[in-house]
């Protein structure tokens, strides 16, 4: 016989005000097996729990039922009190008369009755419960970074400064990310390389930094502490021990292709640094433009290298090392507005830019030496019109999210060609301005003082007639429709996902919302946390950001971080599956639905029927299972079981609520 | 070759097999007590394999033998669609290995029952020849692709709420939950089912309408991706109910939602939808 005691808590007027706490009461004394039932004000308060304390071991209690809030907010508080007591911490039902019950019921009557049967089916289920132990995990204690950004390499820096090593992943040959491509940045327009390389050379000079670039998540295993994560290093084709960065080999290619970097403004040779100013600063070579690579002809690179630094035959290189914890940082590419805005010409006029672009052309180390200059003739554009919200806040054709740093950047960029081209005439197309943050509306409102024209309204349509760009919108405030003519168009496009980001994230388990942004686990009480323990988010990876913003989000995943890597050791979960043996038949379906990996095939020896045979059946690693339970209702045997949640519990709980 | 010609070759191939040791048992039909009638047989010398047959009254589909004769050794036996479905399903669940059965593919041209009409499973058939086969006898026959696989689902989803009720009901009613339907059926292969499971579950032993529809309906569900459409439960129920229907109800709803697949089609990695996890699995709830 079981000994259960039941505690039902007021949560101050919170659950009392619609729930009968005292009924309750009453009906949960009726119970089977309920020796106990102690009602209180504020179940969680210090005071409270000495008295729970008190009562369990007045009472001789095995078992305990918390009617309070969801076992979100306290669930870890009951097993830590019962920690401290004779009662295995396990041996613990929530009944949930807060979230689920008092708070979306108005009707006492109603609200009374359904907290009856929470608790019924709670104790219905805890008298089912048997006691499970943890076990200690040793945490590795080295971080690994996806994305060598902003995010990326601040969440980098914070982690090694404290003495964990620490690798970067970055898809791209130098770390950097989208920042070292701005020109200034909002609101103190400083130089955004200026502030950004020097982390990049402190990242890349750090001793307790490894940085890969040209490298991609490959494969994922392991769990919080112990992460068994592949990475794949893609061919340089440069041995980086040899090559001193000189240089000499770029300026000899005879191959020439558009530059990424300048967002395709300017021209690259096949080998080459990402930017002048690149970490490592070490060239690459482009394996899809190179002529000795895909003619077999040329080889110039490999002459003129002092240092003999060439390898046309360097392959991947693949590693696979455990890492205690994962941040990923995988930032933003822009919306491709070419293919969902046929009205603005979807990329036909050279001289309709994206917001990057004109990056590029202010940037003294751009393609115009930061001269303005339009793409298609080399003239200075004496009017430019700049449109707001190109893919965000456009549910039907982009996102319906808005971008959040496009309204600022918008300002800069008309701030940053006023400047330029002092005789020039400069119209923003706006739905809104939002401008919270510090200094923010300041340099908003300086802009307009600089002469920036705001006309509030989308811009309906783009053409080209006579060398113009005829921009055709309207102006919602004076309800006019407005027409300029443009020497150059710049669109402030809506930030997206990086490509891929999702894939990798999957492999852990991160969730991933409507738009494909990384989710957190708590979007206030813990927005750099994920769902999988020991796997943090930085930066716009979790959704459009500004750099400031981001920066102090990789701040607070370091820290998170670093209180992980600071434990000596974790302890398990012990709500885990269970393999019933003599009904396991071995067919394998647990295994290919584990999102864990955590289980696998063996043959095993039995006595049955007095017979000796050998069987297969599932077996499960404890330290991988993370109890999603995904396996128990996959086994049509019901082999499978969860520590905590056993079928039969849940069966009990059913009975409970229907059969009573 | 016609069906004579078949059965003289399966003959002879059989006896050369279990005379060469290649096989330890073999599978197949005899003649029953009554004209139109055949029942399974299990040779396992060359004198008996004389004895097997093949004609339209062979209506039983054999490839669940193989898990309870592969102890012995290998075994031989002649396959059409359904049965080398049966077997490619019990291979996939691990149950048997490739290795324990040789395999005579034939091709089929549907059955008859006791009173000479076609079956039931024979007019809905898709797979009349051998998918899975060692060697084949005879020629393929045409496969020709039945209209109305959901013909039956359809019906029952027209019908009103209230309707559909009565309907179950009257399909459950008559149960007599002799567990015929599950003992035939090659995806049911757990070592405890759980309707003989001691310590009661989801479902009781009674023999009441709400435990046998609970009862019909967890075995629908159990086998779900699995089913590879044989029709031999809905031929073996002594009581007639449309056990097909259930099983293509679900079917259908699995291909709707996670695209079209056929169980027990080809041997090898799990594509069955309810056993794999994948990461573009929709997940419209969460």
């Amino acid at each position: 016989m079981s000994r259960i005691g039941v505690f039902i808590c007021h949560c101050g007027t919170n659950i009392s005000a619609t729930v009968d706490v005292e009924k309750v009461g009453e009906a949960a004394a009726k119970l089977p097996n309920v020796v106990h039932v102690e009602i209180n004000k504020y179940m969680c308060s210090d005071p409270s729990q000495d008295l729970v304390r008190e009562v369990i071991k007045e009472h001789k209690l095995d078992r305990i039922v918390m009617g309070t809030c969801s076992p979100r907010m306290h669930e870890l508080t009951w097993r830590k009190l019962l920690a401290t007591t004779d009662v295995n911490p396990y041996m613990l039902e929530v009944a949930n008369l807060r979230e689920q019950c008092s708070w979306v019921h108005k009707d006492r009557q109603v609200a009374t009755a359904k907290a009856i049967d929470l608790i019924k089916m709670a104790v219905a289920k805890v008298d089912k419960l048997s006691p499970l132990k943890t076990t200690q995990i040793p945490v590795t204690k080295r971080a690994l970074v996806i994305g060598g950004g902003i995010a990326g390499m601040q969440v980098a820096l914070d982690i090694a400064d404290a003495g964990f090593p620490v690798t970067i992943v970055e898809k791209k040959s130098s770390l950097g990310g989208n920042m070292v491509m701005l020109d200034k940045t909002f609101p103190t327009l400083d130089c955004s390389a200026c502030i950004c390389t020097p982390k990049m050379s402190e990242v890349g000079n750090h001793p307790n930094i490894t940085v890969k670039t040209l490298a991609e998540v490959e494969a994922m295993s392991g769990y919080v502490g112990n992460f068994e994560v592949t990475i794949r290093e893609k061919a340089k084709y440069i041995d980086y021990n040899l090559c001193t960065g000189c240089g000499a080999c770029e300026t000899k290619c005879p191959s020439k292709v558009p530059n990424e970097f300048d967002q395709g403004m300017s021209e690259r040779t096949s080998i080459y640094k990402l930017f002048a100013q690149a970490v490592p600063a070490k060239p690459v070579i482009d394996p899809v433009h190179c002529r000795k690579l895909t003619e077999g002809k040329c080889g110039v690179c490999a002459k003129i290298c002092p240092t003999g630094a060439i390898r046309y035959d360097d392959e991947d290189r693949v590693t696979t090392e455990t890492y205690g914890a994962v941040i990923f940082a995988t930032g933003y590419e822009l919306i491709d507005w070419k293919k969902i805005y046929g009205e603005y010409g979807g990329g036909a006029y050279p001289d309709v830019i994206t917001g990057l672009q004109f990056e590029r052309l202010v940037n003294a180390s751009g393609p115009t030496e930061g001269h303005i200059l339009r793409p298609s003739d080399g003239k200075e554009p004496k009017s430019v019109v700049i449109v707001k919200c190109v893919g965000s806040r456009d549910p039907h054709k982009g996102v319906s999210y808005c971008s959040r740093a496009c309204c600022m950047y918008g300002a800069k960029h008309a701030h940053q060609y006023l400047d330029k081209v002092p005789d020039g005439n400069c119209y923003v197309f706006y739905m809104d301005v939002r401008t919270p943050g510090k200094n923010y509306d300041e340099f908003y409102r300086n802009a307009v003082h600089d002469g920036a024209n705001y006309l509030r309204g989308r811009v309906s349509k783009i053409y080209e007639e006579n060398g113009k760009l005829i921009c055709l919108g309207e102006d919602t405030l004076s309800s006019r429709p407005v027409r300029v003519d443009a020497d150059m168009v710049v669109l402030e496009t809506a930030m997206v996902p990086s490509t891929g980001a999702d894939e990798v994230a999957a492999m852990f388990g991160v969730g991933r919302d409507k738009d494909n942004w990384l989710v957190e686990a708590h979007a206030k009480l813990r927005p750099v946390e994920t769902n999988t323990a020991g796997v943090y988010l930085a930066g716009v990876c979790q959704g459009p950001k500004d750099i400031p913003d981001t920066v102090c989000q990789a701040g607070a995943a370091a820290a998170k971080v670093i209180g992980l890597l600071n434990k000596p050791s974790l302890e398990s979960n012990p709500q885990i599956s269970r393999v019933n043996e003599s009904l396991c038949q071995g067919d394998g379906a647990c295994v290919n639905i584990c999102p864990y990996g955590a289980i696998s095939l063996v043959t095993k020896h039995f006595r049955e029927n007095s017979q000796h045979v050998d069987r297969t059946v599932a077996q499960i690693n404890p330290g991988l299972c993370q109890g999603c339970g995904a396996c128990t209702v996959t086994c049509r045997s019901g082999a499978m079981d969860l520590l905590g949640y056993t079928n039969e519990s849940i069966m009990r709980e059913v009975d409970a609520l229907c059969q009573w | 070759m016609t069906m004579a010609e078949v059965e003289q070759a399966v003959r002879t191939r059989a006896a050369e097999l279990l005379e060469s040791g290649e096989v330890a048992t073999f599978l197949g039909w005899e003649n029953g007590r009554f004209p139109h009638q055949t029942t399974p047989l299990v040779a396992s010398t060359a004198a008996q394999a004389e004895k097997l047959v093949w004609n339209e009254y062979c209506v039983n589909t054999l490839a669940k033998y193989t898990r309870d004769l592969a102890y012995r050794g290998r075994v031989g036996i002649v396959v059409r669609g359904c049965d080398s479905r049966g077997i490619v399903r019990l291979i996939n669940d691990k149950e048997i290995s490739r290795d324990d059965v040789y395999l005579i593919g034939v091709g089929c041209p549907g059955m008859r029952d006791i009173n000479d009409a076609p079956l039931k499973k024979c007019l809905e058939c898709r797979h009349k020849n051998a998918v899975l086969f060692d060697e084949f006898i005879g020629e393929k026959v045409d496969e020709v692709t039945p209209d109305g696989r959901f013909a039956e689902v359809e019906a029952v989803e027209a019908m009103s709420q209230k309707e559909r009720a009565a309907y179950f009901e009257r399909v459950y009613s008559k149960c007599i939950r002799c567990y015929a339907c599950r003992d035939v059926c090659p995806c049911c292969t757990c070592r405890e089912c759980f309707v003989d499971a001691r310590r009661e579950d989801w479902v009781g032993k009674q023999n009441n309408l709400p435990e046998n529809r609970f009862y019909g309906i967890t075995r629908v569900m159990h086998i779900g991706d699995r089913c590879i459409e044989c029709g031999e439960c809905e031929r073996v129920c002594p009581m007639d109910l449309p056990l097909m229907t259930m099983n293509r109800k679900v079917i259908r709803d699995m291909n709707d939602l996670f695209g079209e697949f056929e169980s027990g089609m080809e041997i090898g990695e799990t594509k069955e939808k309810l056993m794999t996890y994948e990461t573009s699995d929709p997940e419209e709830f969460m």
